[in-house]
């Protein structure tokens, strides 16, 4: 090469920039970044660790103990069946509210928020204490219900109530987010191509939602499982999943108690797992 | 046939629009941003909600605030409208897109997809998703979408902002084609003069809600009729007229910086004689500033000039405002040779002085601008 000779060869940029990039040295610039996945790791291996433990610690012997005693399964049939009946009524009552939330419709929405905000942030226990005093036997309301033959104490209805309070805001706050996102310009769209209010709701803002919606469906899924808090306090009988978890922990204890926790995780993950690929596969979908 | 009139209360003025289109006529709102045109389309559309309205199309009344009260919700008045955004529905396929405001035999609608799609240009991309779509793209399903929808009218709300000018001139010539085709009444509003008249046959100019001036698009350019209509439309400089013989103090003549040619040519308009101020090059022309003594005048000229320099420039037929800004004497149209107009009655002096605004009309009729006049 007949390179004149006042030609210096600089050395390539680092890579990555960022502020300031070329002034920092390669030896803290690698540093840093093994700090920061090691940093990463450590976190995401500490959230997964409970996980981990749980899959180290069961014994093939355990768990054929513990779930063939008489009756093993009725929790988790009751569990599901309730935790169904709690997504209904939180996709009956919650979504209308998530969307007028989303929407700015009502007057004072603060005010709503602030309400739904303060369900997830009361300790369940709390809300359980407070539930007793709302729709126990000795309140207006316990006494409506024990007109009607029921009660909201230690009954089905009483898990559901229970269930519903400890889920309601994950799926409500997720739902307003979800329908947030719907830009307002193509329902509008929609309407001026002839589609009366409930069709464009139908056609659009849910299509358009349905990803959303469906983790935080999803999500709300698996607070109602796992729901405890509330629920030792005003539904111990019938026993769903979480308190047969307590209550085996209490008489048999830790090891007899594992199998149980499995089930819960089998029951509560699936459901947030496929809506996640789910709705990952819907954004995919759009992007063509 | 589109017919509204109407008043919608806005935070600041009030948007008054008397509007009629006929069956297959293209109008174009033209107006400064804010100025409520944006406002009238939605009143149309039934998204803004009026004060005192009588909306008709094709007959039907949309909206009626005399008895009986009538406001038809915008999903059953059947008309269509354009934003910049297209507004493509992220979770449907082009064809469905398209096919989104039709109703009626499935059959007839594949057939008229068909052909519309290939009008269009966007046959290729009936099974994509939108967002694969380019905006020029985009634009055309949107349009296929309203016009496969049968609406009654098209209002376009700045539907081609943003787009690269080649493509957007395209875009017009298509709606325009389409929209002749249909005989569908339809609305355009722009901030861009030229944007306006490429798409209308009638032009209307707005400001502050109210319509300053409805005509064809040459003579809203031509004879604005305010002084705020000629700054709108592009005037720039207001030479006083003042002190010139035969001419009543405080009448301007409005300067178009294309309307102007270099040199002394009396038969032509308005002779103004200055220093050149500044000379810088705007596109394929130069654009002159000079300062006359009593006004700073901007020109566009095919040649560069030196500055610092006396200059002669030639103002083309300038219309006249009076001192309460309304136009006393319009300029001769080029179409119709002798179409004068009366109010140049100062006609008659020679140019003065070296520098000021030289006055040169060379004839002595009373109405004309000379006897070699248009």
């Amino acid at each position: 090469m007949a390179a004149s000779p006042t030609v210096t060869v600089t050395p390539p940029a680092p890579e990555g920039g960022g502020p300031g990039g070329a002034a920092v040295p390669r030896g803290l610039r690698y540093a840093n970044r093994s700090l920061a996945l090691a940093g990463t790791t450590i976190i995401w291996v500490a959230l997964l660790g409970p996980v981990i433990a749980l899959l180290t610690h069961l014994s093939w012997h355990d768990i054929k103990a513990s779930l063939s005693a008489p009756g093993a399964f009725e929790p988790l049939i009751l569990s599901v069946e309730s935790g169904a009946v709690t997504l209904g009524v939180l996709v009956l009552l919650g979504t209308p509210l998530a969307w007028a939330l989303a929407r700015g419709t009502l007057p004072f929405p603060r005010v709503w928020e602030a309400g739904v905000l303060a369900t997830l942030l009361l300790p369940p226990l709390v809300i359980g204490l407070l539930l007793v005093f709302m729709v126990g036997p000795f309140t207006p309301i316990g006494h409506l219900l024990s007109g009607l033959q029921l009660s909201a104490t230690n009954t089905f209805l009483a898990l559901v109530i229970a269930q519903v309070y400890e889920s309601a805001p994950y799926y409500i706050l997720g739902a307003q987010a979800a329908f947030g996102g719907v830009d307002p310009r193509l329902e509008q769209q929609a309407a001026l191509l002839g589609d009366p209010p409930r069709r464009v709701f139908r056609r659009v803002t849910v299509p358009l939602a349905a990803p959303g919606l469906a983790m935080a469906l999803a999500i709300s899924w698996a607070r109602a499982m796992g729901a405890f808090g509330a629920v030792v306090i005003i539904a111990y009988h019938p026993t769903a999943l979480p308190l047969q978890i307590w209550t085996t922990l209490q008489e048999t204890g830790l090891f007899s108690a594992l199998p149980f926790a499995l089930v819960l995780l089998v029951v509560a993950l699936p459901l947030p797992l496929a809506a996640y690929i789910w709705s990952a596969r819907a954004r995919g979908r759009r992007r063509g | 046939m589109l017919e509204a009139d109407a008043e919608v209360d806005r935070r600041d003025f009030t948007v008054r629009a008397a509007l009629t289109v006929a069956p297959g006529e293209r109008l174009a709102l033209f107006g400064p941003s804010g100025a409520g045109k944006t406002t009238i389309l939605e009143m149309i559309a039934g998204l803004v909600r009026p004060r005192r309205a009588l909306i008709l199309l094709r007959g039907r009344v949309l909206t009626s605030t005399d008895k009986p009260v009538t406001i038809i919700p915008p999903w059953r008045r059947r008309v269509g409208l354009l934003r910049q955004d297209p507004g493509l529905f992220p979770h449907l396929s082009v064809r469905a897109n398209l096919l989104y405001g039709r109703s009626g035999s499935d059959a007839e609608a594949t057939a008229e997809l068909r052909e519309l799609a290939g009008v269009l240009g966007i046959d290729e991309l009936l099974g994509s998703m939108p967002a694969r779509l380019s905006g020029g793209q985009a634009h055309r399903v949107a349009l296929g979408r309203l016009l496969l929808s049968h609406c009654d009218a098209l209002l376009l709300d700045e539907p081609y902002t943003g787009l690269d000018a080649s493509l957007r001139r395209t875009l017009t010539d298509l709606v325009v084609s389409l929209v002749g085709e249909r005989g569908v009444p339809s609305i355009l509003v722009a901030h861009e003069l030229a944007e306006a008249q490429a798409f209308a046959d009638r032009l209307a100019v707005i400001d502050q809600g109210e319509v300053l001036q409805d005509g064809e698009p040459g003579e809203v350019v031509l004879a604005p009729a305010t002084r705020r209509v000629a700054e709108l439309v592009g005037y720039t400089s207001f030479v006083p007229l003042g002190g010139q013989p035969g001419t009543p103090d405080g009448q301007v003549a409005a300067i178009h910086p294309d309307r102007v040619e270099a040199g002394r040519h009396p038969d032509r308009g308005l002779v103004l004689t200055g220093v050149v101020n500044s000379c810088r090059p705007a596109g394929a022309l130069w654009e002159v500033t000079i300062s006359t003594g009593t006004a700073t005048v901007t020109g566009r000229l095919s040649e560069p000039v030196a500055t610092r320099q006396e200059f002669v420039l030639t103002a083309v037929h300038p219309p006249v405002f009076g001192t309460g800004g309304e136009l006393v004497a319009d300029t001769p149209r080029p179409v119709g040779r002798g179409a004068r107009r009366a109010g140049w009655s100062g006609a008659g002096s020679t140019g003065t002085g070296r520098t000021g605004t030289g006055w040169t009309g060379t004839g002595r009729s009373e109405a004309g601008w000379s006897e070699a006049g248009w």
